[in-house]
């Protein structure tokens, strides 16, 4: 069964003031239970508007969200038991540290969800361990980190909640090329373990390339495309016209096999793309 | 002499902290596009302050045509000749009207109203803003916001301009604005220091110089650097995915002509080593 | 949302009102604040609201959006009609128990009702029609002769300019860090007052910290285009009187001649 159904989702901006902006139409699609989902789509493109009906932070103007079949807004008192549930990272989530110690930050979000004592203790030095943080930066301020410490510990503090479904919107924005690698392999090792349903939003066709088992595509609050990476990145032009830009290696093999060369659609990475010239070369005897 | 020269420069920011730059030279002549590359704490904002004069070396120099940055006389000289353009867009516009944001540089510099009224037009006009001349900064996009700084560097007519990772808070298409907007910059003849951590960036500039430590790694032509594969993979540097895939198929045996660069460039090697 | 308020909004247009001189228009509404006070008839009254409908169709700003910066005020404008009709003292035209109401009690109400409108109205009429940066401009060239006083009226009219400039951003930041918050559950709706306050912590030190962090960027930001200070700086914008100006002056003034006749000939009703 799928963890998250949407049905005919439809959000609009400031009804009846002149800046109405319909920022979902009409999106309808099931999410599975562990997959990692990569939604791309331009700025406006209403994904952040998307994710957010998702935890209840947003009220759909029509359509529903299903989480394990059941309506979040069925008792809208409750809505907070949701955003447990589904754990919400927004952009430069490094913003949002608050508390004394990196420790008592990260456990603000599992202290209101109720945990206290031993078990609370726990999930805070788990959800520091997935994103590397060690003993001594916990009981330091927040603000004493650097710049890639404060990130991954702002989304240690909504692991911490241990959510079924984790949205991060693009989690390694204004990062360097390093911290973006640590952080994305962190969240595939935390994904391997804890084997949760991760929404990853993100401009980087390459960081969506490397970790999404399906991407979703949105162009002017529509959903678009929803397939694996290879089947939406052999799709190029479509993606060009919504203003996307694929991976370098991507557009490289696809002129080429324009071109009349043998290569697989969709390719996505420097490894397949290496894999793919070299058999070629030996086929025809030129290694 | 150079039009920018920074010689045996040495700094740190408080004593007890160890030097982010150390006995660092550098030279930039008039008119060119040098890229800075590195990653975080490598020193580059500050190579970038120094240039300036809004930072002072604590050992070695900064000239700026000929001008020592450490002359306190000369500090808005210097600095309405070397722009600095920074990495938050939101952070750097002062005034609620476009055009009056555009205008505080030369009303700093004490320029007489009808000069700043053209030198305000000329300059959204080169970075393609001015139908918004009228608008609130917080209305536009970050590309947008960012190209009105841009401008407002611009209206102080300076010789060259220093990027500070412009674009790193900016979502793909404002990233193109922004560079494009560069690029027009470089052939209209002014200098250009551009810091970034997009390899696809750095590859539009003339020279490309990577550091580490607060040193010089290596610099040259993109081409010389970024064919330096493994020594900018072991500094957790990107390079560009055309050149890396070239680089892995020399790896394997494959010989080549002329390193890629880019998708257009890239296309050409493989089918060079395909025909 | 916070955002919806539209008071104190510039809306960008060229009627009669947009191209006056800001320092003409922050005199003249200084002026007729004291108009609006100075009301003591039906006739005044009449008159400074006729005036006021005058400037606000000259405006050629939506009426919706004056009606939006009325929403403010509403709450308050309700109290102390209500307040000014029962406790109005005067004859009792109608009683029931403890409550007293009395035709001054009435008039009281309709005159403290229709001057905070009116008020209202005219300060948005300039907010509306003024850029916020043209408003601290002339503030700061009214305010000059303050200097010999030792006013900082630079820095003052610097430190006005910023504030506008910051506002929508850090009110942005709000809504953001309050999502994310509310994210991490964040519980903002229920319990007292206390409780409130204390759930707000969450959210004031983050954009506590983002606002110095930002006031940093931009004092560096502001040094690299070379500013130092109010000495030696031009203005792009230079203000002169134009004609128009000298005739919203010259109507005023025959405003004021109508009101004060109005108070010298008719008896005055509160």
């Amino acid at each position: 069964m799928s963890l998250i159904e949407v049905k005919n989702l439809s959000f609009t901006y400031g009804i009846g003031t002149p800046f109405e902006k319909k920022a979902v139409d009409d999106l309808s699609l099931s999410i599975n239970e562990g997959e990692i989902i990569g939604l791309i789509g331009h700025t406006g493109s209403g994904k952040s508007t998307f994710v957010q009906t998702l935890n209840g932070l947003i009220k759909p103007t029509e359509g529903q969200v299903l989480l394990e079949g059941k309506d979040i807004w069925e008792k809208p008192k409750e809505i907070r038991k949701v955003r447990f549930k589904v754990g919400m990272v927004f952009q430069y989530p490094e913003y949002q540290l608050f508390d004394e110690t990196v420790y008592k930050d990260i456990s603000f979000g599992p202290a209101n969800k109720g945990l206290s004592g031993d078990d609370l203790d726990k999930t805070v030095r788990r959800a520091a361990r997935f994103v590397s943080l060690n003993d001594r930066l916990l009981d330091k301020s927040p603000f004493d980190l650097s710049g890639g410490e404060k990130r991954r510990a702002a989304i240690a503090g909504v692991i911490a909640m241990d959510p079924d479904v984790l949205v991060l919107d693009e989690p390694t924005a204004g990062l360097d090329p390093k911290g973006r690698d640590l952080l994305l392999s962190q969240i595939i090792g935390y994904h391997r373990e804890r084997k949760n349903t991760i929404i990853l939003v993100s401009h980087s066709m390459e960081d969506v390339a490397r970790v999404a088992d399906r991407i979703m595509v949105m162009n002017r609050g529509k959903l678009e495309m929803l397939d694996t990476p290879r089947a939406v990145f052999s799709r190029v032009e479509e993606l060009e016209r919504m203003g996307l830009r694929v991976p370098q290696i991507t557009r490289v093999m696809t002129i080429l096999r324009e071109k009349g060369y043998d290569f697989s659609d969709g390719i996505l990475t420097v490894g397949q793309a290496f894999d793919e010239v070299l058999s070629l070369l030996k086929k025809e005897g030129k290694l | 002499m150079s039009f920018i020269s920074a010689e045996n420069v040495s700094f740190s920011y408080s004593e007890a902290n160890k030097n982010v730059l150390d006995d660092f030279s550098l030279k930039i002549e008039k008119g060119e596009f040098v890229a800075l590359l590195g990653h975080n704490g490598c020193g580059k904002s500050t190579v970038a302050k120094l240039l300036n004069a809004m930072l002072l070396p604590n050992d070695g120099v900064v000239y700026v045509e000929g001008m020592n940055t450490a002359d306190e006389e000369l500090t808005y000289d210097i600095r309405s000749n070397i722009g600095l353009v920074l990495q938050n867009p939101d952070n750097q516009l002062v005034a609620s009207i476009i055009e009056e944001d555009v205008a505080f540089g030369p009303e700093n510099l004490g320029i007489e109203p009808e000069e700043i009224r053209k030198r305000v037009d000329e300059s959204l006009k080169a970075v393609g803003m001015y139908e918004y001349r009228t608008h609130a900064p917080h209305k536009l996009s970050g590309g947008q916001k960012q190209r009105v700084a841009i401008a407002g560097i611009l209206a102080m007519r300076p010789s060259c301009i220093v990027f500070d990772e412009p674009t790193a808070m900016l979502d793909p298409s404002g990233r193109e604005e922004v560079m494009s907007a560069i690029q027009s910059l470089k052939e209209q003849g002014i200098t250009i220091v551009l810091i970034t951590h997009y390899m696809n960036e750095a590859v539009l500039a003339d020279r490309v110089i990577v550091m580490d430590g607060g040193k010089v790694l290596i610099e040259g032509t993109p081409r010389e650097v970024f064919s330096e594969v493994p020594l900018l993979k072991r500094h957790s540097l990107d390079v560009p995915q055309a050149t890396e895939l070239a680089y892995r198929l020399i790896g394997a045996g494959v010989r080549f002509t002329k390193m890629p660069l880019n998708a257009e460039e890239c296309v050409e090697f493989l089918e060079g080593v395909l025909k | 949302m916070i955002r919806d308020v539209s008071f104190g909004q510039f809306m960008p247009g060229k009627s009669v009102i947009h191209r006056l001189d800001p320092r003409i228009k922050i005199v003249l509404l200084i002026a007729y604040i004291v108009f609006v006070f100075c009301t003591f008839n039906f006739v005044s009254l009449a008159i400074v609201s006729a005036a006021t409908i005058a400037v606000i169709l000259l405006s050629g700003i939506p009426f919706r959006m004056y009606v939006k910066s009325l929403k403010v005020v509403i709450i308050i404008v309700l109290i102390t009609s209500l307040l000014n009709i029962f406790y109005g003292g005067g004859d009792p035209i109608f009683e029931w128990g403890i409550i007293k109401i009395s035709l001054s009690g009435i008039y009281r109400a309709i005159f403290v009702s229709v001057r905070i409108v009116l008020l209202i109205l005219l300060s948005s009429c300039l907010t509306f029609t003024t850029t916020p940066t043209d408003l601290t401009d002339a503030i700061e060239r009214l305010m000059k002769p303050l200097k010999v006083l030792h006013v900082k009226v630079h820095e003052i009219a610097m430190m006005m300019t910023i504030a506008l400039r910051f506002v929508p951003t850090l009110l942005e930041e709000t809504d953001k860090i309050m999502s994310a918050q509310k994210a991490r559950g964040a519980d903002m709706e229920s319990g007292g007052f206390i409780k409130k306050i204390k759930a707000m912590t969450p959210v004031l030190i983050p954009l506590f910290v983002s606002a110095f962090r930002r006031a940093y960027e931009l004092a560096v930001a502001m040094e690299c285009r070379c500013y130092r200070g109010g000495d030696g700086r031009t203005r792009m914008k230079t203000l002169h009187m134009k004609p128009l100006d000298y005739v919203s002056v010259i109507l005023s003034c025959l405003l004021l001649t109508g009101i004060i006749l109005c108070n010298i000939f008719l008896a005055p009703i509160i």
